[in-house]
């Protein structure tokens, strides 16, 4: 009897034990996805730390604010959307961000891309590390921002935030496409972006790159086939666009001799400029995460709708 | 015969770059209307980019010359002049202050920097001084300062300079005939100099003694043709960007193919660099299409260039340069107060390192705690032991070729390191510092056993030397452009490497480092009575039973293995070869021993407080310790250097 008693008192205390500490051990530990593989997390990050600004885009579109993250001013400058909260404290430069500082924050996770692959070590004395490779000539760049961005996700318990932006930066870029079909009757011209980097030199987005990804999602074809490469960048002379014969030109802004080019020979007898098949794109930034994706294509669908046959102002109508 | 093989280069470039038939080629030259896209292509990209190859390398070849002729230097160009290191800063700094200026503005600004660089190697080594190796020596020393300013505003303001480095890289690729027609009025100046050039040059042969003796005053046709040159110059850099060799070159060739009067060589020299350019530009052309990027002009240029430089400059300097350059000479003996405060100043910089605590309204001092000190002591071991080593390296190296002004940067050793580092992340696609210190060291020794095998010939004489490293250099120079100007955020990485700094050395690296530097340290002082005898002359080392040649090697191997570690952990970092020697000089230290010691300790603290001041100054951000030595100390040489001329 009292064997039993016992047994049935052990079986009791383990079973509770089991039932208190199971849920408390699910609760913390959190396993996310990295670059490198599956990690665990304590918990999920409140304080994050991130060194890159593609990284850090991402984490101010799932309306997480980063406690710290480098070179704000430059990213205020050049990346601009989405903004940056005056509460976020700068930790230097991208490529040599200040550790103490760092330390200083008490963050709970410390992002990384490849510019800091080989701080990670260093870095993790501080905080557990999470690496996010956006941009590498073996993958497909845009998938991985795809990717990355529920990775990251997953890291701040925003998954519900990323899969509603995923979801609706599709419908966007659906509408998107959907405006072109009809301002061009259906029939999308093949289209190439470049950005000039001077009037006798350009550079072509190309395969791996955010632009040419987000023309493939707009259901259009490029209009000159470029080899993937890790940045999606390839430098090239003006000359040689004139092999694009029947596609569209557009170039990214900001490109301050717009004048100059408008007066040359050269430029003017591009088959593309002279059946008015060309136009400027307003700024976005080139090496960006899963959200510039959208940014990029609406600044394209802009810029291809101005060139329609149709006015874009008749189909809005 | 050289006019007959420039109409065939023309030709052969032309038709590299064109399908179209020879006669349709004509009737568009002779005014036939373009039409269609290859017709345009040629009239309007091939035919003005083959006038400005013409045009800029007749220009740098003719300048050249003059620059030659004028000095009685087979070094002087305006590359080894510090004139376009020049216009290289002043175009940086007009692109990130004012960057919605026009061409012509920039125009003035390249114009302006050109000046002032050559005006501080006028300054440094006065106007007399110019036939020897000194005035390489300081050009190169006002290109290192340059440079390292130009590198600093470009970390600190990325994307405004993105699109200089094309620029930077030099490229010929013309849109339209407005490059022509704005370089060929200012080419006119080119005319004047072949037409007066040539009298007052066979004046300076007899010697400006000898002229004025005849009642001739050279000073004032010196100076204008001279500005002149310079001015053509900046034009050229201005319109095409830099291209480095041309200058160096041509002379040297059409010396080598028998130009003797004055006349003949400016004429030959404006013919051959008008060729060479054309040739190398074709070249670049013709590899572009099998690249996937392009490949700029400069490149083509400095890669043909610099071999070729090596080649036909064998008999370019024979004898063995004077010593003209005079610092301040300062204290006369070596007293232990000057020791014990330099001792005490690297104490507390180290100090200062260690329990400085910078906040972001606000500093402390504190102990650092575990993670702190784990991040502090690689830097400040390393700082130290960089300094310690290149200030031995330069003592070492300067009194081996009897020549305050040479400084271990000038071997081309960290060059060589740059060079591997570089070609390593680019066509291997792994970042720069993950190819790390291997590559670079590996990259360093390459170099070494080029000057070495180069140098043998010549018994290692040191303006040998020296020209193998400036032609390295430069060539180096060329190849970081042309990673630069390929538009992807890699740049950054580059830059900041090259831009010397400890941030990134682990705490193995830093203790390898120091123990290395250490070691190389001791046999250094072990070996200081062959650095006596070698800095006394070799004769009279050879006469002391020292095999000179045998311990002349062992010692520059020396240099170059101080000088491949510290760079192969921290990038390249210089002056402080340069710098330390004679400071420690001028503190007393004069005696082979005596300097070594105090410049080891001066270099260390000289880097070591660098490496503090870089990380307070911009905090959060940092200022590589490589950067803010080239700026002080630099400065501070430069401004020696002038001191001491003055005075004399």
């Amino acid at each position: 009897m009292l064997i039993r008693q016992r047994i049935i008192q052990c079986i009791k205390v383990f079973i509770t034990t089991v039932l208190v500490v199971i849920p408390l051990y699910s609760q913390a530990e959190v396993t996310i996805t990295d670059s490198q593989g599956s990690k665990t997390l304590p918990h999920y990050a409140q304080r994050v730390v991130v060194l890159n600004w593609d990284l850090a885009e991402q984490i101010l579109e799932l309306g997480v604010v980063p406690v710290g993250m480098p070179d704000i001013a430059g990213y205020r400058e050049w990346v601009a959307q989405p903004a940056v909260p005056n509460e976020v404290q700068d930790i230097g430069t991208r490529v040599e961000p200040n550790y103490e500082k760092i330390a200083s924050l008490k963050p709970d996770v410390i992002i990384i891309a490849s510019p800091q692959a080989d701080l990670q070590s260093q870095l993790a004395k501080i905080a557990p590390v999470l690496f996010y490779q956006t941009f590498s000539a073996s993958h497909d760049n845009a998938q991985a921002a795809l990717d990355n961005f529920r990775y990251l996700a997953g890291v701040v318990n925003k998954q519900d935030v990323a899969e509603q932006k995923l979801v609706e930066m599709k419908s966007k870029i659906q509408a998107l496409k959907s405006r072109l079909l009809l301002a061009y009757g259906g029939d999308l011209p093949a289209v190439t972006t470049m950005r000039f980097a001077s009037t006798t030199s350009v550079f072509l987005y190309g395969g791996n790159s955010m632009a040419e990804y987000a023309l493939a999602q707009l259901g259009i074809k490029p209009a000159l086939d470029l080899p993937a490469t890790q940045w999606g960048i390839v430098q090239k002379r003006i000359s040689d666009l004139h092999t694009i014969t029947d596609g569209t030109v557009l170039y990214f802004e900001p490109f301050d001799q717009e004048a100059a080019l408008s007066r040359s020979r050269l430029w003017t007898s591009m088959p593309f400029v002279r059946a008015n098949r060309v136009n400027s794109v307003a700024p976005s930034w080139s090496y960006g995460g899963a959200m510039s994706i959208k940014y990029t294509a609406e600044a394209i669908t802009e810029s291809l709708l101005a060139l329609a046959p149709t006015q874009a102002n008749d189909v809005n109508q | 015969m050289t006019v007959l093989a420039f109409m065939l280069a023309l030709f052969l470039s032309l038709q590299l770059q064109t399908d179209m038939a020879i006669t349709k080629q004509y009737a568009l030259m002779t005014g036939l209307e373009p039409l269609e896209f290859v017709e345009v292509n040629f009239v309007y990209a091939t035919l003005p980019r083959l006038v400005i190859a013409i045009l800029v390398g007749a220009s740098l070849g003719l300048v050249g010359s003059l620059m030659q002729q004028l000095t009685q230097n087979p070094l002087l160009s305006p590359l080894t002049f510090g004139t376009s290191s020049g216009a290289w800063l002043a175009l940086v700094l007009a692109a990130v202050f004012s960057p919605d200026l026009g061409v012509e503005s920039n125009t003035m600004f390249a114009l302006v920097g050109a000046l002032s660089a050559m005006a501080l190697v006028l300054l440094i080594t006065g106007i007399n001084n110019l036939s020897g190796l000194p005035v390489i020596l300081a050009g190169m020393a006002v290109n290192l300062l340059l440079g390292a300013f130009a590198t600093a505003v470009i970390l600190l303001n990325d994307q405004y300079a993105k699109n200089l480095f094309i620029w930077g890289a030099g490229d010929l690729a013309q849109n339209g005939w407005d490059w022509v027609q704005w370089l060929t009025p200012r080419m006119c100046v080119g005319l004047v100099i072949l037409a007066v050039a040539p009298r007052v040059l066979t004046l300076m042969r007899i010697g400006q003694q000898g002229a004025t003796a005849r009642g001739l005053s050279i000073m004032p046709q010196f100076l204008l043709l001279l500005l002149l040159g310079v001015w053509l110059v900046s034009s050229a850099i201005t319109a095409v960007g830099v291209i480095g060799f041309v200058g160096l070159l041509t002379p040297n060739i059409a010396r080598y193919l028998g130009a003797r009067t004055a006349r003949d060589e400016l004429f030959y020299s404006l013919l051959l660099g008008a060729l060479f350019l054309v040739l190398t530009d074709a070249l670049a052309v013709w590899l572009s299409q099998f690249t996937l990027d392009f490949i700029p002009s400069g490149t083509a240029a400095a890669v043909i260039g610099a071999p070729a430089l090596i080649w036909f400059s064998r008999s370019a300097v024979k004898a063995q340069d004077q010593m003209v350059f005079r610092l301040p000479q300062g204290i006369s003996r070596l007293n232990g107060r000057v020791f014990i405060t330099i001792l005490v100043s690297l104490v507390l910089s180290v100090a200062l390192s260690s329990v400085f605590v910078m906040q972001d309204s606000a500093w402390a001092f504190a102990w650092p705690d575990a993670f702190s000190w784990s991040i502090r002591w690689p830097r400040i071991l390393t700082s130290l032991a960089a300094g310690a080593g290149l200030a031995v390296a330069g003592t070492i190296l300067q009194r081996l070729i009897h020549n305050p002004l040479a400084s271990p940067d000038i071997l081309g050793i960290s060059a060589g390191a740059i060079f591997a580092l570089v070609f390593a992340s680019m066509f291997w696609g792994i970042t720069i510092f993950e190819a790390g210190p291997l590559v670079a060291f590996v990259g360093a020794m390459g170099a070494l056993v080029i000057i070495l095998f180069l140098g043998k010939k010549h018994d290692y004489s040191p303006p040998k030397l020296i020209l193998t490293g400036i032609a390295l250099t430069a060539l180096i120079e060329a190849f970081v452009q042309f990673a630069l100007a390929r538009g992807n955020d890699d740049v950054y990485g580059i830059l900041a490497w090259l831009a010397g700094s400890s941030y990134r050395v682990s705490a193995e690296q830093a203790v390898i480092l120091a123990v290395s530097v250490m070691l190389l340290l001791l046999l250094a002082f072990s070996l200081s009575r062959w650095l006596t005898l070698i800095s006394a002359g070799r004769e009279m080392a050879f006469s002391r039973g020292l095999n000179g040649s045998a311990a002349f090697v062992l010692l520059l191997c020396l240099v170059a293995l101080l000088v491949a570690f510290v760079t192969a952990n921290m990038g390249p970092v210089a002056f402080i070869g340069l710098l330390a020697p004679h400071m420690a000089a001028m503190l007393g230290a004069k005696s082979v021993k005596q300097q070594l010691l105090v410049s080891a300790l001066l270099g260390g603290f000289l880097v070591q407080f660098s490496d503090w001041l870089g990380q307070v100054i911009l905090y959060p951000a940092q200022l590589a310790a490589g950067i803010l030595v080239s700026l002080i100390g630099g400065s501070y040489f430069i401004f020696l250097l002038i001191k001491g001329r003055l005075n004399t």
